[in-house]
């Protein structure tokens, strides 16, 4: 197919606005700025059928619809753009700041027009010294021809673009947690509502949107909403998707293709198979390593968000890590567990507790030492953290625990019992 | 205003209430650690979650406003299941120190573990091992161990106070509440985070380790330490006639901790007014009436005063400084005796030390002094008495109340001052007061002395308010005014009842051996609701 986000990521200096401009660049933003309203650009993303590409998959355009149409002057608008890109298993939005940084800042300042915002902030991930760099230097470049700061294209629309490093911390990828760590207060997550739109960041109204998400709306803009319906399964999963393929497999990478591509082409074709020929597949996590595993035998899916919701788990963040035979699953989970147990922020009691709680469990069956109520332990402990946090990250803990744990209960009941593991079947370290 | 309904029960409340004080004013418990009343929402600790018909998850009652036609459940089993929870995570890492924690009996993770807890415990790994007995500040302790991170006192630091001395650090079940460096929780509000604190992990020094919580008689008073008037509880370590632990229950005051009044002083009280018992406790004082510094018979020192007043009084010598701090019964009643006598210049004492602050602290310190305004008139000034005693227009003076508050009187913990102006003008005591002695309440005291340059007589009847007992009791019977009033041959009569349970064997009831009758001793409930920890019911 036709690659349409990463159309540039091979290119030589595709980082260059002068690259970037060669194949069209910033010709969505001048056409939107010369002939659309910010209503009709939210109608026209709305109409695309655009879902979130964070891992919620909520309509982008009904998120925009929701900001005031007046401005306050004492309240202006902001867009932030999540680029705190820290699930386990993903690595798109790395890929687009690093080579393409002009579509993600056309994108959002698109974005930030129709939602009539004056000021973008772009929240990228700690670690990602190099992407904040490039997006650095192609803000300035953008700045220098027009394209950003005061009176943009020679409209009467100005809005700044900066970018706001982050510190490290998974949470920060909540988008109320990233608004405080943003104004400078701890990156706990906050009540809802208020909702973003009606009070977010410095209590404006705020529209919070993935990178990978905004990355689509110059094209949507370009080619208009029919265009997009086209790609991908319509109505309600079009447009391409970034699959990042990771584990077991030939060729792990990030590979577009249309929403709704099944999970079999995308690991035995574009990923090349898995990774040893003699270990079949056994588990996939389809969305980053917060969603319900799925076994060998519920593959037969296609990679959108609502064949996935069939299949009891979430598209997500589209990371796809692969795990053939060889792979333990009691320690996989362990070491899931042990993600979240570190990054829990401790807000609220439920996820600050029960996230440690269920890693230690999971050791100690790892570790040979489970006793025979330690299942049932963690499908109690997690179904108590399920739905009563502040936030998601404690059903993230919690529900690759509970999926992990009933689909491959004869992996972790051998760990129990025999005191061994079934893929390995060694006698396990630290045996009582 | 929204109908809704709680439990089967169709109520109305006005609009933004949150379905927790929906609940709260209408007496239905809902179990919460985080929300106080006087302090924003943080909805962290998750105990109130509670079932709302048409919600897809539980919701906390803390937050969630009421809305019209809305189905709330707070008994339901789902509920159950998730303060059970609550709890059991809430315990998990909780140490089992209750037996040497000052918050045991009034702490609200044992009431919630014995009402909507499961009983045993799960958790078979280690505890998390924290800091303990961390000193963040002259007055406050903190146990790390004990926190269970409602951010209570953070929030207090950030919203009331706005000193910001508190923060959490670390990140997860490592979290935990402390003091940025550099800093020490040494506002003058800070003892009010340890009444905030759901949990033992605040505590109080001057309390710390002092007496177990049912032990204290807790009265509802008001504080005399300003002109703010605030609202407080007195708890006093009652004497046990069983207790064989010497030394915490002594009948002294123990604490004070405030009592909810929105409009004086809120939910909160300063650190002075705190531990203005220590004050009161440490000042030495009179043992007898002493007249010319010699220790003289009670009725012979009434007399001496008496008549020393009253030839003034004809004389038109008499001026008679009245301390801010009586009472205003009090102050009415010297204007009575003195008018009778002959008339005298009244004048106020002026208390004023340091400026208003926003909050609570006002630099008047005469707890009265605008109703003993009211009685004597705005003219009647400490400095017009004075002028005219230099003027010599008055020979006598008539000093009422409260001596050992000069309004120079160093703030609980600054260090003493060295200049004799804050020094007590009482003379050291003499020998320690018996403790028969002192189990039988105040004493009026007084003192009379005549000056030896001749000049001017002067009559320093010292009468002290005791701390310990109620206000209330100090307006029903005015000691000072008795002991004018009483006729010659009959003792004077106590200030306060004595306690039936003192005497007695411990044949009588729980309570009574427990020094404190039935009748006086306020229900948990009561207290629950002057501390704030319950909403009282509005209408």
């Amino acid at each position: 197919m036709e690659r349409i986000l990463t159309r540039n990521v091979d290119k030589e200096n595709a980082q260059h606005l002068a690259v970037y401009e060669s194949v069209g660049g910033y010709q969505a933003l001048r056409k939107a700025l010369s002939s659309m309203t910010p209503d009709a650009l939210t109608d026209e993303v709305k109409k695309s059928g655009l879902r979130g590409r964070g891992g919620a998959g909520f309509s982008a355009g009904l998120k925009w619809s929701f900001m005031p149409k007046e401005v306050d002057p004492k309240r202006p608008h902001y867009f932030l753009i999540n680029a705190d890109e820290s699930e386990p298993g993903t690595f798109k939005d790395r890929l687009l700041m690093e080579k393409d940084p002009h579509l993600v800042l056309e994108g959002s300042l698109l974005g930030a027009f129709a939602i009539r915002a004056s000021v973008i902030y772009i929240y990228i991930r700690g670690e990602f010294v190099h992407a904040a760099r490039v997006l650095d230097r192609a803000i300035a470049e953008a700045y220098a021809k027009g394209y950003a700061g005061k009176n943009i294209l020679g409209s009467a629309w100005s809005c700044d673009v900066y970018v706001h490093r982050g510190a490290g911390a998974y949470i920060c990828g909540e988008e109320t947690a990233l608004m405080s760590s943003l104004e400078g207060d701890r990156g706990y997550p906050r009540l809802k509502p208020p909702f973003p739109a009606q009070s977010g960041v410095w209590g404006c109204p705020t529209t919070i949107n993935n990178v990978e998400t905004v990355a689509n709306v110059p094209f949507i803009v370009e080619r208009g909403a029919d265009w997009f319906l086209s790609v991908g399964k319509a109505p309600k999963n079009t447009g391409p998707k970034l699959y990042c393929l990771s584990g077991h497999v030939k060729r792990p990478g990030v590979y577009e293709a249309p929403m709704g591509l099944p999970l079999h082409e995308l690991i035995y074709e574009l990923g090349g198979g898995m990774l040893h020929d003699d270990r079949p597949l056994k588990a996939v996590i389809p969305g980053g390593s917060s969603v319900p595993v799925l076994r060998a035998d519920e593959c037969e899916v296609d990679l959108d968000f609502d064949s996935l919701a069939a299949k009891g788990t979430m598209l997500g963040s589209a990371g796809l890590m692969v795990m053939d035979s060889s792979t333990c699953m009691v320690a996989a989970m362990a070491r899931i567990a042990h993600f979240y147990h570190h990054e829990s922020c401790g807000q609220c009691t439920p996820c600050r507790e029960g996230c440690g709680w269920l890693e230690r469990v999971l050791q100690r069956i790892e570790g040979g030492r489970g006793m025979p109520q330690d299942l049932d332990l963690l499908l109690s402990v997690s179904n108590n953290i399920i739905g009563n946090t502040i936030c998601a990250l404690g059903d993230a803990a919690a529900m690759p625990a509970i999926s992990f744990v009933t689909k491959f209960r004869d992996e972790f009941q051998h760990h129990v019992d025999a005191k061994a593991c079934l893929t390995g079947t060694v006698a396990l370290q630290g045996v009582r | 205003m929204p109908k809704l309904t709680i439990d089967g029960q169709a109520i109305e409340v006005p609009a933004g209430t949150t379905i927790l004080q929906a609940c709260l004013q209408r007496g239905r418990e809902i179990p919460h650690y985080c929300y106080h009343e006087g302090l924003s929402i943080a909805g962290n600790c998750r105990i109130c979650l509670i079932e709302v018909e048409k919600q897809p998850k539980l919701v906390i009652g803390c937050y969630t406003p009421v809305a019209e036609g809305m189905v709330v459940h707070t008994d339901s089993d789902k509920v159950k299941q998730a303060r059970a929870a609550v709890m059991e995570f809430l315990l998990i890492n909780h140490p089992l120190d209750c037996p040497i924690c000052d918050q045991a009996g009034e702490c609200r993770l044992q009431e919630y573990a014995v009402e909507y807890g499961d009983g045993t415990s799960r958790y078979t790994e280690p505890k998390l091992a924290l800091s303990k007995a961390i000193d963040i500040g002259p007055h406050v302790t903190l146990d790390q161990e004990r926190c269970i991170q409602c951010s209570r006192c953070i929030r207090f630091c950030d919203e009331i106070t706005k000193t910001g001395e508190l923060g959490f650090f670390q990140r997860g079940e490592r979290s935990q509440i402390g003091i940025f460096p550099g800093k020490r929780l040494d506002n003058p509000y800070s003892g009010n985070v340890v009444d905030l604190c759901p949990v033992g992990a605040l505590t109080l020094n001057e309390f710390r380790f002092k007496t177990r919580v049912w032990y204290l008689a807790n009265t509802a008073t008001i504080c005399a330490g300003c002109a703010r008037g605030c609202n407080v509880v007195v708890g006093v370590g009652k004497q046990q006639t069983l207790m064989t632990t010497r030394g915490q229950l002594d009948d002294r005051v123990k604490r004070i901790v405030p009592r909810v009044n929105e409009e004086v002083n809120g939910w909160w009280i300063c650190d002075e007014g705190r531990l203005s018992y220590e004050h009161e406790q440490k000042a030495p004082r009179l043992e007898a009436a002493r007249v010319a510094g010699k220790e003289t018979a009670y009725d012979d020192a009434v007399k001496a005063a008496a008549t020393k007043l009253a030839a003034a009084a004809k004389a038109g010598a008499l001026g008679v400084i009245v301390s801010p701090r009586l009472v205003s019964e009090d102050v009415f009643a010297w204007k009575s005796v003195v008018s009778a006598l002959g008339g005298g210049a009244f004048g106020v004492r002026s208390l004023l030390r340091g400026e208003d602050d926003t909050l609570l602290i006002r630099a008047d310190k005469g707890a009265n002094a605008q109703g003993a305004a009211w009685i004597l008139g705005a003219g009647a000034t400490e400095r017009a008495v004075r002028e005219a005693v230099a003027q010599g227009r008055v020979k006598t003076l008539l000093i009422l109340g409260d001596p050992t508050a000069p309004s120079s009187r160093p703030p609980p913990g600054a260090a003493p001052r060295s200049s004799t102006a804050g020094r007590s003008p009482l003379p050291p005591p003499r020998a320690p007061p018996s403790r028969s002695r002192a189990r039988r309440g105040p004493k009026p005291t007084g003192r009379t002395s005549t000056s030896r340059d001749g000049r001017s007589a002067s009559v320093a009847a010292t009468c002290r308010r005791e701390k310990r007992a109620p206000a209330g009791a100090s307006r029903r019977t005015s000691p000072r005014l008795l002991v004018l009033r009483r006729p010659a041959g009959r003792p004077p009569r106590r200030y306060s009842r004595p306690s039936a349970g003192r005497s007695r064997s411990s044949k009588g009831s729980r309570s009574r051996r427990w020094g404190c009758s039935a009748s006086r001793r306020p229900s948990r409930r009561e207290c629950r609701a002057w501390t704030g920890w319950e909403s009282r019911s509005r209408s």
